[in-house]
């Protein structure tokens, strides 16, 4: 441990922490900074974080300095203060400060430290800036202003440290150094929209989401990829009942800071056009209310033949699914290699659903595609399919088609809709709270963000109203009450509150 | 059998004088407000480019709410919404059936009273319909089913009982001094000359109770300074507030009928209804060919005038607009010359030699002419001070009728039962 | 009611018995509107009343009308999709759409700039917030009449060209 004096008070770090972690601890914001990211490796080049410590002849940047014991600190002296101005000048020697039409405005690093730190008269009378290359298109993903770049070489950094692929490197010297990719090389994987993330400035922006939306229109929900297995955390970024971007929400336990291009292109299934919004009887468009009755015999405990959950759903679902169908034995999951396919080793797994794992938390059983299409054929009763497309496997089609009596509550006209003879239009990941369970067992909450399409119902209060017709004492009238039960259900210490999850994910058994 | 006709003719001309009187009125009022508040008012309606001051908008009014959507609240009383507007419209019309607009016109030989049903409780009469009124207004405003229009129908009631009995006062000192309910005994008894030169008139026989009454008619009207009912301000539109097309029709005219029977009652009653001051019937009927010539040359001369200043504008104003309202003053002009005209081709006829008949004719007619411009008058007069006073608040408004009017009112009646009974 | 206690003033000072009649200032302000009635009658071509389609009042040149959007010297909108106008806009009545642009100096233009005129309160803020010039209000416009809502959505290729009267 390190006992040291930031600003005039005493702080106490353990050793091998760095200046620049205390220094946002103590002050309760993070230095000035471009090129320190805590999930990369420390390079010092923007000389931003400066700090003043007593003992030094010179000012010293925090980011790579560990404290020390006694050490005193000073982080807003009128050397400090001085300082930054001067190097957020240099940086905008040659910036073009073309910030109408760049989509980093609004959370731009230069934007927000000049505001705070910037020396707003500025004595470089240059008339000319340093032209560099403008939108120039460097992979399938993202577009690079070299102009715009303040060469803090997080994005270098990242491809060297993180992906280990290495496209992007800084060619010539001065104040002709930029970012580029080697010639013949592309900016191609699976994470390269990361590097638009922590891109402090416009130099990287994403061509998905070029000239969208301004980022200060946008308004935020805490949400969970539903992209695989992973779970990566992710912040949605929506604004009219739209959402326009996911971005990586830093957890440190599940995928750092950090997420894959595919994962962040998930929102786009959310607006597809075979988003169903109407309840559907065949062909016919349907009302919710004439449907109830109809639901009310078809749900019945008795009337239940089969329960097939898709591990699309959320915890809560597959609860009241189980609870729906009585008994464990008519709840059932498949095919069981749907959504599989190949992996990597950084986030993306091969598993392409979000909740696989929540089904053996609730005690639901996988089966293959022709045991499926076996238990949907001798189900006697309704087969209720819950999201998902089970029907994308040919015999279990089949089996549906035969059956006759399906029920599919999901969010999509796919296969299954096809096959079913009242489709329900449910609500999608974005537009319903809930739980998934990551491949570590780790469960992770997330928001609402959106309203749901059309006459859309969410699915848990769909399923809990059928439950709470069977049985009157079940009062699952609530989300909370519902997560309740499901807690009593199935965890240990059934105390735990699932409407407040650790904000890193909660593990049953595991530490936290 | 004559009885009959004889009073179909005069309800007849009563109904053509108050739906006349209805359309000059809102004209009065548009042009009048505009006029004192420095506009030029309505100015755009016209008939063939002919707009005539502004008198086509009434037009123009009426065919717009005969085809406006009935617009209709739900919630409201089927019953007593619809018929609310027919009962404040048709109380209104009737108090007029016991005002004399003239003394009597010979009709064959025949004496016919010209007023509608000469009650000899005809002062009754009056105070008994117009109380009726409250009944539409708080049915307007109770049906509608809306809290406004509820406020509003409170309101009037509360306002109108309270200056009912105001009015009720200053009346009976009028009853005092002409000893009589009977309408038509109250405007004979103000021929009558007093000290032989100053005529007799209820406003000069009983000045406080002229005021007492006069306010209290605003009041009953629901006319500004009054007219809280519908206060725009708090209440929106009041108790009419959910009523449109001809049902708002009829509120809005049922408005204007209550001013002219005011403007009636206060004429008749204080201002000698349709005696000419100094001229009675007899000395009318005497000079009769002497007035008539006078009248005429009169006619004509003003009526030259009116042309001639028509032609200063048709002068002034060639090509102003470049369209046909550029023949208004010409038109003006030509419709005043053929008056004139007419006028003075009238003296032709020897007017200076008419006979005794035509003398009783002349004298029934300048008596009505009379009563008609004490109405227009006095009709004036609320559209005058509509547009001069500000709205009372409402507990001024209570304060002002029993505490102030009630009092005078009491003491107006002791002092002039003290000086009838003393004299 | 009562307000002792309460400062009075000037013009709740003790009335004179011949105000508190109020009957003299009644007559008095029956006087004044008379005197108004009398005069227009006579003299109606000294009214102020403007009679508005025929005659129309000149306004300062720095009078906001309707919105222009200005060209650059090709003919092009000067406007770069920034969004700041809407984004200040209290009366959020300006839609923009942005698209690329292939001239990589511009790099963004408006592909659709829309501005509901009736949700417009013509502040001025947009004007203000713009940093290429490319909106004005001065085109002194202010008579904007349709017959539809839908009317008075007015778009890019209008707000380029908006001279003349009239909606879209």
């Amino acid at each position: 441990m390190a006992n040291l004096t930031i600003d005039g008070k005493e702080y106490e770090f353990p050793d091998g922490t760095s200046l620049f972690e205390a220094c946002r601890e103590a002050r309760g914001e993070a230095l000035p900074h471009f090129c320190y990211h805590p999930d990369l490796s420390v390079a010092g080049v923007c000389r931003l974080c400066q700090v003043e410590v007593e003992g030094m002849p010179k000012l010293t940047i925090a980011c790579n300095t560990t404290v020390r014991e006694g050490m005193v600190v000073h982080t807003r002296s009128e050397k400090v203060k001085r300082a930054s101005q001067q190097i957020l000048e240099m940086h905008l020697i040659n910036h073009p400060v073309d910030c109408p039409i760049c989509d980093q405005a609004g959370e731009c690093g230069l934007q927000d430290q000049y505001m705070e730190y910037g020396l707003y008269e500025s004595n470089v009378t240059q008339a000319t800036k340093v032209l560099k290359t403008k939108a120039k298109v460097i992979g399938p993903q993202v577009i690079l202003d070299q102009e715009r770049c303040v060469l803090c070489s997080r994005c270098v950094r990242f491809c060297n440290e993180v992906t280990g692929t290495g496209e992007l490197g800084i060619f010539n010297r001065g104040d002709r150094a930029l970012i580029d990719v080697a010639p013949g090389v592309e900016l191609d994987n699976n994470y390269s929209l990361n590097t638009v993330d922590i891109c402090p400035v416009g130099a990287l922006t994403s061509r998905d989401f070029r000239f969208v939306k301004r980022v200060w229109m946008l308004k935020s929900a805490d949400g969970v990829c539903p992209g695989c297995a992973t779970g990566c955390n992710v912040r949605i970024d929506h604004e009219g009942g739209r959402v326009y971007r996911l971005k990586p929400r830093r957890n440190p336990e599940v995928n750092g800071s950090w997420m894959c291009d595919r994962g962040r292109m998930t929102y786009k299934a959310l607006h597809d056009e075979r988003r169903l919004t109407e309840p559907r009887r065949g062909d016919q468009e349907a009302r919710w209310a004439e449907l109830q009755d109809e639901l009310a015999t078809a749900l019945d405990k008795g009337a239940l033949g089969l329960v097939v959950v898709s591990p699309h759903q959320t915890l809560e679902e597959m609860y009241l699914a189980v609870r729906l169908a009585g008994s464990p034995g008519k709840v059932v999951s498949g095919p069981a290699d749907a959504g599989m396919r190949e992996g990597d080793s950084l986030l993306l797994d091969a598993d392409r659903t979000p909740n696989r794992a929540g089904l053996g938390v609730v005690g639901i059983s996988e089966l293959a595609g022709k045991d499926l299409a076996a238990a949907v054929a001798g189900a006697r009763g309704t087969v209720l399919v819950l999201g998902g497309d089970p029907a994308a496997d040919a015999a279990v089609a089949a089996a549906l088609r035969q059956h006759g009596r399906v029920i599919y509550l999901g969010t999509h006209g796919n296969e299954t809709a096809g096959c079913s003879s009242l489709v329900l239009p449910g609500a999608a990941w974005a537009e319903k709270q809930g739980i998934f369970v990551n491949r570590q067992g780790r469960w992770q909450a997330f928001q609402q963000a959106i309203a749901r399409p059309g006459n859309a119902r969410e699915d848990w209060r769909i399923l809990a109203e059928a439950v709470g017709r069977q049985d009157e004492e079940a009062a699952l009238g609530s989300l909370k009450s519902v997560r309740a039960a499901l807690a009593a259900a199935v965890l240990a210490d059934p105390s735990i509150d699932l409407n407040k999850l650790p904000e890193h994910g909660f593990a049953p058994g595991g530490e936290n | 059998m004559t009885i009959v006709w004889e009073s179909l003719a005069k309800i007849g001309f009563m109904f053509a004088l108050i739906m006349g009187m209805v359309v000059v009125l809102i004209w009065m009022e548009r042009k009048g407000a505009a006029y004192i508040q420095d506009r030029t008012g309505p100015n755009r309606a016209a008939i063939l480019g002919i707009r005539l001051a502004g008198l086509v908008h009434p037009v123009a009014d009426v065919f717009k709410l005969l085809f406006k959507e009935d617009i209709t609240p739900d919630g409201r009383h089927r019953a007593l919404y619809n018929l609310a507007p027919w009962l404040v419209m048709t109380i209104a019309l009737s108090t007029y059936a016991v005002v004399p607009f003239g003394d009597f016109l010979t009709v064959a030989g025949r004496q016919v009273p010209l007023v509608v049903a000469d009650l000899d409780v005809g002062l009754l009469f009056i105070l008994a319909i117009a109380s009726l009124g409250t009944y539409g207004v708080v049915m307007a405003g109770w049906a509608a089913n809306n809290k406004f229009t509820f406020l509003g129908g409170v309101r009037a009631t509360a306002q109108m009982i309270s200056y009912e009995i105001n009015m009720g006062l200053a009346l009976m000192g009028l009853i005092l001094v002409f000893a009589s309910l009977r309408i038509t005994d109250i405007t004979a008894g103000q021929a009558d000359l007093l000290w032989g030169w100053l005529p007799k008139w209820g406003v000069v026989v009983q000045p406080l109770g002229f005021i007492l009454f006069l306010v209290s008619v605003f009041a009953e009207t629901n006319r500004n300074p009054f007219d809280l009912p519908e206060g725009e301000s708090e209440i929106v539109a009041g108790y009419h507030l959910e009523y449109s097309s001809m049902k708002f029709a009829l509120f809005f005219m049922a408005e204007y009928a209550h001013m002219v029977i005011g403007a009636a009652l206060i004429a008749t009653l204080y201002f000698g209804g349709y005696q000419i001051p100094w001229l009675p019937r007899p000395a009318l009927e005497a000079h009769a060919g002497t007035l008539l010539t006078v009248k005429l040359v009169a006619v004509a001369l003003v009526s030259l005038l009116i042309a001639l200043l028509f032609m200063r504008r048709v002068q002034r104003e060639k090509g102003k607009f470049g369209d046909a309202r550029d023949r208004e003053p010409v038109l003006g002009m030509g419709l005043w010359l053929v008056v004139a005209v007419a006028a003075a081709g009238a003296l032709l006829l020897k007017p200076w030699a008419i006979g005794p008949a035509g003398a009783s004719v002349f004298a029934s007619l300048a008596q009505v002419g009379a009563f008609l411009v004490k109405l227009v008058f006095f009709a004036w007069l609320f559209i005058w001070v509509r547009w001069t006073l500000p709205r009372f608040r409402y507990d001024q408004l209570m304060r002002l009728g029993w505490k102030v009017m009630l009092p005078l009112g009491l003491a107006n009646l002791v002092v002039t039962a003290l000086v009838v009974a003393l004299v | 009611m009562s307000f002792e206690g309460l400062p009075q003033g000037s013009g709740a000072k003790e009335k004179s018995f011949k105000e508190s009649l109020y009957l003299w200032e009644v007559l008095r302000g029956l006087g004044v509107t008379l005197r108004h009635l009398v005069r227009n009658i006579f003299h109606t071509g000294e009214m102020p009343t403007m009679q508005y389609p025929e005659e129309k009042r000149v306004y300062s040149d720095r009078f906001r009308g309707r919105h222009r959007l200005t060209k650059r010297e090709d003919g092009s909108p000067r406007c770069v999709a920034c969004q700041m106008c809407s984004t200040v806009c209290p009366a959020d009545c300006i839609t923009i759409v942005a698209a690329e642009h292939p001239d990589v100096e511009i790099e963004k233009y408006p592909d659709s700039f829309e501005i509901d005129l009736l949700r417009c309160v013509y502040c001025g803020l947009c004007e203000e917030a713009c940093p290429c010039d490319a909106i004005r209000m001065d085109t002194g416009i202010y008579e904007i009449a349709a017959d539809s809502r839908e009317k008075f959505v007015v778009d890019k290729d209008f707000l380029l060209n908006n001279t003349t009267d009239g909606t879209r």
